[in-house]
């Protein structure tokens, strides 16, 4: 499972890592799932950890997460996979743990769990991709779902005094106290990637400290489910998301 | 929103899903209210009634997940709304907590369970008919609930407002349960000879009193009843009296109580007045031939691959009779017996493993050979319920 460096003599500046298996990605054209997996998996090859890492994936568009991880994989029911992950985390602790979960999954049917597992600062590390939309079932309104966004069950955009406002999880969850790391980063630049990667290396590495939980959020697209093309969705993402989801960290270990 | 008035003449053929007959039949029972969360393949309805309730002045809400969804509606039927919800086995499985407390506290609910393919998050595209008992026994002592079963997009729509009917008269949940294939098809419906009746309603102070009698039961608490089959009288929350409503074990006020003689009268009530009226409860399609020596029973999606097996079996010179139930629960006994009379054979097809309907049928089929035609991953062909009737 090591990196090649050399090839006919030229050099090697990029490859898909190993641990990303050769399946075809079932996602859209321009779907995020594809960088954060690849991302996760950078990770792990670069740590070498890949015999010591567990996923736990959603219900959701990423049900096939094991598919293309080439590690041990479960997929939990339907917002029940940080709740699975704390099983597994708390049978073996010394295992790399991580949850993947989308915005329906872990701040809808989830959230229970999610506020949970953090409050008890289970050390695990939490991927979450907000994408404001619920993608598999048909683009139907998220909790993410910004104000006046139109989906499919908010077919006039979404309306607060009928359907709330959308919900920031990662705030919330940064001011509990088991919460170690919480950052929110993005996949739609070149920029955004490689910040995103120091972001999950650096909540790999703290999962060993034992301190807490780690929370990424991944402010991620959706072309098919907003109906755009992948550049326009990139586009979009960075002029309505990102304003009130706004990039950085929002909590980070004192040392 | 198809109205079956004059607006569409008769014979005015359009293409709808079972899923979106399934919320114009609510809308033309007068369901007001509706709370939904995505999951494939009940989505159709939801998004149906997200498009058309609040245009209608009606309230269309998106749940962060299914307890709540089914938990909404629960509260809005209680203030005297006709609320549904409409999920999959995956949600239905978060439901159930609250469809118990429905039929404990004789909420009116009607739930849309359109059935894939099992367990857990099973084949979200793939249908099935696994969830029969799954949807009929989710009450722990097994109380009824009734269970209507459509087999096509038309018929989704009338035994839905049929589903109202009996959820408002009887004080109970009411499950339509589809599946994805009747749910997702979308075929030909005669929209100009949809029937335009619509649900009725709940026994309301309001009714009794324009009936002329049962006044006095206002006075004596939110489930009282005299016979043990009686409704009682609806009381909405929020209104001019007191209302209290417990999913705790309780008494005819409804106060929680243990195991007084009230309290296990009021259990023994919930059940009775469901079995009392088992004859307003059938409803079947019986296509019966006279010394037959087969019957075929069927139901969903089913039904309709039966149908042609049975027409080419009669075709071939076999006598064989058919009976559809539409109304699966509670078991339409006599319908099956009197249909089962004086064959020596009874053919049960259903798209599950384990046989799950003949499973609660067959106690009544005494004396007859029962068999069953049965596949899991796809639907059963006519091919192999005929090859059945055959061997």
């Amino acid at each position: 499972m090591e990196l090649l460096t050399t090839t006919n003599g030229m050099e090697v500046v990029y490859q898909k890592p190993p641990t990303l298996t050769d399946t075809p990605l079932r996602y859209c054209p321009g779907c995020g799932h594809g960088v954060v997996h690849k991302l996760l998996m950078e990770v792990v090859d670069e740590m070498k950890i890949q015999d010591q890492t567990i996923g736990v994936a959603p219900v959701g568009c990423s049900v096939f997460a094991y598919d293309y991880m080439n590690i041990d994989m479960q997929e939990a029911a339907h917002g029940r996979a940080s709740a699975v992950a704390t099983g597994i985390k708390r049978i073996l602790p010394d295992k790399y743990v991580f949850s993947y979960q989308g915005d329906g999954d872990l701040a809808a049917i989830g959230t229970a769990e999610t506020i949970h597992t953090v409050n008890r600062g289970e050390n695990i590390l939490i991927v979450f991709i907000n994408n404001a939309i619920y993608g598999m079932t048909g683009g139907q309104m998220a909790p993410t779902t910004l104000l006046g966004m139109v989906t499919s069950t908010t077919p006039f955009g979404r309306e607060q005094q009928v359907m709330g406002y959308p919900l920031k999880i990662t705030d919330l969850v940064a001011q509990l106290p088991g919460a170690y790391y919480v950052t929110r980063q993005a996949v739609h630049t070149v920029q955004a990637v490689r910040k995103a990667k120091k972001a999950i290396r650096n909540a790999f590495v703290y999962q060993t400290r034992r301190q807490g939980t780690c929370f990424i959020e991944i402010v991620s697209n959706c072309p098919s489910g907003w109906k755009m093309t992948p550049v326009e969705a990139n586009d979009w993402l960075e002029k309505n998301m990102l304003p009130f989801y706004p990039l950085g960290d929002l909590k980070v270990p004192a040392s | 929103m198809i109205s079956p008035d004059t607006t569409h003449p008769p014979h005015s053929l359009r293409l709808r899903s079972g899923n979106q007959m399934m919320a114009e039949g609510a809308l033309q029972a007068g369901c007001t209210f509706f709370a939904g969360y995505p999951i494939t393949p009940a989505t159709g309805i939801f998004k149906t009634m997200i498009d058309l309730l609040p245009a209608r002045g009606g309230v269309a809400l998106s749940a962060p997940d299914e307890i709540s969804a089914v938990a909404y509606c629960i509260g809005a039927s209680m203030r005297g709304a006709k609320a549904m919800t409409a999920t999959s086995g995956p949600g239905w499985a978060l439901m159930t907590e609250s469809v118990q407390y429905a039929l404990m506290t004789e909420t009116p609910l009607v739930v849309a369970l359109v059935q894939r393919l099992g367990p857990s998050t099973g084949g979200a595209t793939q249908g099935g008919q696994g969830d029969v008992l799954l949807a009929e026994y989710c009450t722990s002592g097994g109380y009824t609930i009734p269970i209507l079963c459509p087999t096509n997009a038309r018929e989704c729509y009338e035994l839905t407002i049929l589903a109202f009917t009996w959820a408002e008269l009887f004080r109970v949940p009411v499950i339509v349960l589809s599946d994805k294939e009747t749910g997702m098809t979308i075929e030909s419906v005669d929209v100009g000879s949809l029937p335009s009746i619509t649900s009725q309603n709940r026994p309301s102070n309001f009714a009794f009193r324009e009936l002329g009698g049962f006044r006095q039961n206002e006075r004596k608490g939110t489930y009282y009843f005299d016979a043990i089959h009686e409704i009682p009288v609806f009381a909405p929350v929020g209104g001019p009296r007191k209302v209290t409503a417990t999913g705790s074990a309780h008494d005819k006020q409804g106060r929680l109580q243990k195991n007084s003689p009230e309290t296990l009268e009021v259990l023994l009530h919930l059940e009775q007045k469901v079995r009392w009226r088992l004859d307003d409860f059938a409803v079947v399609t019986a296509d019966l031939q006279p010394a037959a020596g087969t019957l075929i029973i069927s139901y969903g999606i089913t039904a309709r691959a039966a149908r042609d097996a049975v027409s080419e079996a009669r075709r071939m010179g076999e006598r064989v009779s058919h009976l559809i139930v539409h109304s699966l629960f509670p078991i339409p006994v006599k319908k099956i017996t009197q249909a089962a009379h004086n064959v020596d054979e009874v053919i049960v097809a259903e798209e599950n493993m384990n046989g799950l309907y003949r499973s609660v049928i067959d106690r009544h089929l005494a004396g007859k050979r029962v068999r069953g035609v049965n596949k899991i991953g796809a639907m059963i062909t006519p091919q192999e319920i005929l090859e059945a009737i055959m061997s």
